[in-house]
């Protein structure tokens, strides 16, 4: 699972906006999105988080928890006689052939090409690390609890059959790569003489809470983005191998055909519930889940340009072109995508990120916080007034054939 | 998935198939389901079928070469959409193909999945051929294990497991499937040539996949020279 979606602070509110006004008004939650402490609900380990210590901020990879009773409900196929269950077959074949097993293999090259790394270029490297091995343990923690929860149900009413041990097992084989690429990362961590603590990020992180729904549309992005990204960057070195000072990213290629089978699995699940595909409401979902995505990813690798030049990419050619294919990819499945190929778009990217590092600026600054917080007003204002432009802009009709009224006519 | 006794015991020419390496290499541990078509009524005529819904698949181990199992009909699953779409645009299309290739080395698989440029086989389907841009390209695939895995359902789906998922992640493609008892015939294609305009405005960070990626995924012995 990919980091991107770090902006988006849900909040439970968020359910009652959906329902209640169905114009969701997501410009306004980036206000919210200060580090106000999120209480998680029905998280795994729902102890209070207290001081500990962890660096957040508004962009840093948030950890999610989600309606594990609703997401059995949805599931189930006593209640939904009509899931496609050839889809979640088919999927369950892919994940258990398990093509990366023997993949994740560590060389010696890595701890030699960390030594060789020194500066403000190694301490790039520690943070990528870090907050991808962030990234894909969040996805494992999410997957797997899901996979318990659908599961464990299933175990208790044997006879009701009543949840989807089909799905379940998805999700358990999915947690089962997202392990094993948290892993990997963590290992190359130790080349720093680092190593994250899984054990307690577990406890100590905040979790995020989304309802199923929103899952489905976070996690399919994020996978999707994270596909386009590994792609991006495994297909650039091998064109450009004098960039290519760290040997992770030589797994890339394979390791994000995961990426992009989680991807396909979302939607599944989504196809398999239609409702949050085929109305209004979930075309401005849509929209919003893939400018939340893309806005962050944006400012975050804005603010670390020296890591893509380090590897020999321009920051934001590589996420356009990353937000780009993406978008097209989504494009399959949301009812409604960005236009993003409108130049239009990026130009309000660009001023997102202008914006963006004057609100750092403040934050780095030596005033006292009562200060820091007036002067953040107008920039937030600005920002948001951005995001709703962006927001705004026309967007494109989209959606899997097949869905589409238009379909026997469709040319393929 | 073929009876490599099929396959051995009839003479194809040019037809290099993997099920024929296996079978000259016999040291090689083997045991894998296979398909039989319980209803099937062999035609001489080798003409395709279109698969009727009722067909029934049972799964059959099988650890040893039985000639008696020569005259056996093996369904082949496709879909199909135009060559552009396929091979030049979805690029991630190529990276699954090399991908389960790379798996199927790894796990001393035999091949079950080919790309077939122009499939002669499109004919027996106008309701697909009339909706469809030309020149087109199929993956076609067979697959006992999977077959019989799907049996419960094999009516509805009408669709291996490996078309299944690739429909998912594709989409903008259409599905079906026939039967056939001759590997050759099956993936027989009318001879096209291809050709894809240069992207106008290539603005990724990394050269596009070469042209003519797909051979190595084009039915034995139907390589064609490069245009």
């Amino acid at each position: 699972m990919a980091a991107e979606m770090a902006l988006l602070k849900p909040i439970s509110k968020f359910s009652s906006t959906s329902h209640g006004f169905g114009s969701p008004r997501p410009y306004s939650k980036f206000y919210v999105i200060n580090m106000s402490s999120a209480t998680s609900q029905n998280s795994p380990k729902p102890k209070k988080a207290a001081k500990t210590g962890i660096k957040e901020s508004l962009l840093t990879p948030r950890f999610y928890t989600t309606d594990f009773d609703e997401m059995e409900t949805l599931f189930n196929t006593e209640i939904n006689k009509n899931l496609n269950q050839s889809e979640f077959e088919a999927l369950r074949q892919e994940f258990k052939t398990d093509y990366n097993q023997t993949h994740f293999v560590r060389s010696k090259e890595f701890k030699e090409a960390a030594d060789k790394m020194q500066g403000p270029l190694r301490q790039i490297f520690v943070e990528f690390l870090e907050r991808s091995c962030t990234a894909e343990f969040s996805g494992f923690l999410l997957y797997k609890e899901l996979g318990r929860r659908l599961k464990i149900m299933k175990i208790y009413s044997l006879m009701l059959q009543k949840t989807n041990p089909v799905v379940a097992e998805i999700f358990s084989l999915m947690s089962r790569d997202e392990a094993r690429h948290a892993g990997f990362l963590n290992k190359g961590l130790s080349d720093f003489n680092l190593a994250l603590d899984l054990g307690f990020l577990t406890k100590a992180r905040k979790y995020t809470f989304f309802k199923p729904k929103f899952i489905f549309y976070a996690t399919y992005l994020s996978e999707k983005i994270g596909y386009w990204r590994y792609i991006t960057i495994y297909r650039h070195l091998k064109a450009n191998p004098e960039f290519q000072v760290y040997p992770i990213f030589k797994y890339f290629e394979n390791w994000c055909q995961d990426e992009n089978r989680h991807g396909d699995f979302f939607s599944a699940l989504m196809k398999a519930q239609p409702q949050f595909l085929n109305d209004w409401k979930a075309k401005l979902w849509s929209r919003f889940f893939c400018l939340s995505v893309y806005v962050t990813m944006y400012l975050n690798d804005c603010q670390r340009t020296d890591f893509y030049e380090g590897i020999g990419l321009n920051t934001k050619e590589f996420d356009m072109h990353v937000i780009i294919e993406t978008n097209r990819t989504t494009a399959r499945i949301f009812p409604a995508v960005l236009d993003v190929e409108n130049p239009e778009f990026k130009r309000k990217l660009d001023r997102m990120v202008e914006i963006n590092q004057k609100l750092i600026a403040v934050g780095e600054n030596q005033d006292i916080s009562l200060v820091k917080n007036l002067k953040r007003i107008p920039i937030i204002a600005a920002l948001a007034s951005e995001l709703l432009a962006a927001y705004l802009m026309p967007p494109i009709e989209s959606g899997s054939v097949d869905f589409a009224e238009f379909e026997p006519q469709l040319v393929y | 998935m073929f009876a490599p006794a099929t396959l051995t015991l009839r003479s194809y020419a040019g037809l290099q198939s993997p099920a024929e390496k296996v079978f000259q290499l016999p040291s090689r541990s083997r045991s894998r389901s296979r398909s039989i078509n319980g209803s099937h009524s062999r035609q001489p005529s080798l003409e395709f079928k279109r698969l009727s819904v009722k067909t029934a698949v049972a799964a059959v181990d099988s650890n040893q070469l039985s000639s008696s199992q020569k005259e056996q009909s093996n369904k082949y699953y496709f879909l199909v959409a135009n060559a552009k779409f396929m091979l030049d645009e979805e690029e991630h299309f190529k990276e699954l193909l090399f991908e389960r290739l790379r798996l199927y080395g790894e796990r001393d698989k035999e091949q079950d999945f080919w790309l077939v440029i122009e499939p002669k086989f499109l004919d027996n389907f106008p309701n697909i051929t009339k909706r469809l841009k030309r020149p087109a390209v199929a993956l076609v695939s067979t697959n006992a294990n999977i077959l019989s895995y799907l049996c419960f359902n094999v009516g509805l789906a009408g669709l291996a497991w490996l078309g299944r998922f690739m429909k998912l992640r594709l989409d903008r493609v259409l599905s079906e499937s026939y039967e056939s008892d001759n590997l050759e015939q099956a993936l027989a294609s009318n001879p096209t040539n291809i050709e894809f305009e240069k992207p106008q405005n290539w603005v990724a960070p990394y050269p596009k996949y070469e042209f003519g990626w797909w051979e190595s995924f084009l039915p034995p012995g139907s390589a064609e020279p490069k245009v």
